[in-house]
């Protein structure tokens, strides 16, 4: 996948209202492989709505979501489930690591779904993060700011063209934040990936990433 | 895969698993169960001797006093009466029987010893006898008849007359293998034909002493002397022997039901209660179908979240679907299994007691077949729902 293009997007519930400026609703954008998109919106902006159109879980909207050359409607659920493990990695606001398995688990489970990133490659990134120790801890046990983490690392086992966070650094300091920030962008581009960000205010600091104002 | 498993298992209920595995056992082993004492049994109860099928009955008017005194035309059936028979809702087929219109002597020689009988033959369209058409066939040129006689003949010669008379006890196989001679002559003693007769079987059914319809045809051309005569005895093919409405029927004109017909009202009982016992074993299995649709939906319905954050990740929906259809499938092939072992304990309970009677039984096979299938069956219907939860959770709107 090389380019994710919206057109004339819009979701359902802000048909009848009146929108303030938006370089993303109601336009024609793409994003491409390798690039950068820092995609800045105040509360209520519809952040989450465009994550869950682009992985599939919500179809209320208006206008089109092209997958290269690929209406994203027309998608079987066995495309979309291939999508979600080999195409798009995704990192949900709400984070959804599994409470009762352990962090190590939660990033396991990823890891036998997809057989892509290896286990040596996954500790460095935890130890990077702070995260050696507490790892058979239930992830439900740890704090918002460390499931943070681990659900980052989570997204980041699978093969994918481009990676979707969503508030991903919303609770970690921004020693932290530099830090997931670079492993993002180290991996992204070994594998030549787009990155999309979504923030309401504590991006992730990747660097000279394209703005949109949602 | 263990993971996803691990998760997916969360809140199952062993309790409501067992008791599906428990209900549908129970199930399975009444349908399956019932059906293999039916099979097994069925010989007893039918009394079927091959030669003439259960739901054939033989009728004839009852002979009285009048009947003596008016000569025999009374007895016997008039065209309209057929008739009127053929057109009763439980009637299949009438077939009319004729009766030889000559004299008949039987002589059997073994050993030097000699018996004579004299003896009448009937005869009846030969698709109410089944016995392979290469036994039950007569054409003009060959040397022997194939004879059916009463069973009651053999018991009485055996244990009546035999006995009295010095003479050795026959077995049914030894006197098939006996050459019957047989004289026929016409009433007026002009003509007269010789022949060989061969005995294929005895009925207990049909109390006559039976040849081909073809003989019969033949034999009376040369012998009779052309007078044809209405048939004094019917025999009546009917959807179902037990049926009131028969009985009603012969009661009104006063006619009989040739032989033991307690036999087919039994058989007819038996199937009514084996096809009870049968629909009473199918709603429980039905029953046991829902309690583990009910109990998946629910485990299910409380594992949502998990279920939908896996989809999330982009786990295939089979992988999703596997840990609920392994437990359908364990549940199912444990109460299975759990039947066919009382199968076998309950047919060994009854077996030797049947086989007392004289019940050549049928065997473990269909009941095993209706298990499986049910089995199967049920697996299956699950599976699919399992199958259509799963899709409807991958639908769902982000809860959030």
């Amino acid at each position: 996948m090389d380019s994710i293009t919206l057109k004339t997007l819009l979701p359902r519930v802000f048909a009848r209202e009146e929108m303030p400026f938006s370089q993303v609703w109601r336009s024609e954008l793409s994003f491409h492989r390798g690039g950068r998109y820092l995609v800045e919106s105040a509360s209520g902006g519809g952040k989450s709505s465009l994550a869950a159109f682009l992985i599939g879980s919500r179809n209320d909207y208006e206008g089109s979501i092209w997958f290269d050359d690929r209406d994203a409607r027309t998608l079987s659920i066995a495309e979309w489930q291939d999508i979600r493990r080999s195409h798009i990695a995704y990192l949900p606001q709400e984070l959804s690591v599994f409470p009762e398995l352990s962090a190590i688990d939660n990033i396991r489970l990823k890891m036998d779904l997809t057989g892509d990133v290896d286990m040596p490659r996954v500790e460095g990134w935890l130890r990077r993060l702070g995260m050696e120790s507490r790892l058979d801890y239930p992830a439900g046990r740890l704090s918002i700011g460390q499931q943070q983490r681990v659900a980052l690392v989570r997204s980041l086992c699978q093969p994918f063209d481009f990676i979707l966070l969503d508030e991903p650094v919303s609770h970690l300091d921004e020693e932290n934040n530099r830090i997931a920030a670079r492993i993002v962008e180290e991996e992204a581009e070994r594998r030549g990936a787009g990155i999309i960000v979504f923030s309401v205010g504590n991006p992730l600091l990747i660097e000279n990433p394209v703005k949109l104002t949602l | 895969m263990g993971l996803i498993g691990k998760l997916l298992k969360k809140n199952t209920s062993p309790a409501r698993i067992i008791g599906f595995a428990v209900s549908n056992f129970i199930g399975i082993l009444i349908v399956a169960g019932a059906l293999m004492f039916y099979l097994d049994s069925k010989d007893i109860w039918d009394d079927d001797e091959g030669f003439v099928h259960t739901d054939y009955l033989v009728i004839n008017k009852k002979v009285t006093s009048a009947n003596t005194l008016e000569g025999d035309g009374a007895s016997r059936f008039s065209a309209p009466e057929i008739e009127d028979l053929r057109r009763q809702p439980w009637v299949r087929r009438v077939g009319e029987f004729s009766s030889s219109d000559f004299r008949v002597y039987a002589s059997v020689s073994q050993g030097g010893r000699g018996m004579e009988t004299a003896l009448f033959f009937e005869a009846v369209p030969g698709s109410f006898v089944d016995v392979p058409s290469s036994d039950w066939h007569f054409s003009e040129g060959d040397e022997e008849v194939p004879v059916i006689i009463p069973k009651d003949y053999l018991t009485l010669y055996n244990f009546g007359f035999a006995g009295s008379a010095g003479l050795p006890q026959l077995s049914e196989q030894l006197i098939g293998g006996i050459p019957l001679q047989l004289y026929m002559r016409s009433y007026d003693g002009n003509r007269s034909l010789n022949m060989r007769g061969r005995i294929v079987g005895f009925s207990s059914r049909l109390n006559t002493v039976l040849v081909p319809e073809s003989f019969m045809r033949y034999a009376d051309s040369r012998l009779g002397d052309g007078r044809g005569s209405l048939p004094s005895r019917l025999i009546v093919d009917v959807s179902s022997p037990g049926d009131v409405a028969i009985t009603e029927y012969l009661k009104a004109r006063s006619w009989e039901m040739a032989g033991d017909k307690s036999g087919s009202s039994a058989a007819f009982l038996l199937r009514l209660v084996v096809g009870i016992v049968l629909a009473v074993g199918a709603l429980i299995t039905l029953l046991s179908v829902f309690v583990l649709m009910l109990s998946i939906s629910l485990l299910m319905e409380k594992n949502r979240l998990v279920i939908h954050r896996l989809l999330m990740l982009g786990a295939p929906l089979r992988d999703v679907a596997a840990p609920y259809c392994r437990m359908i499938i364990f549940g199912s092939i444990a109460a299975w299994v759990m039947a066919l072992v009382s199968l076998f304990i309950v047919r060994g309970f009854y077996i030797a007691a049947l086989e007392g009677l004289g019940a050549a039984p049928a065997g473990l096979l269909w009941a095993v077949v209706t298990g499986t299938v049910l089995t199967v069956a049920v697996v299956a219907v699950n599976i699919l729902a399992v199958r259509r939860k799963v899709k409807t959770a991958w639908g769902m709107k982000m809860s959030k």
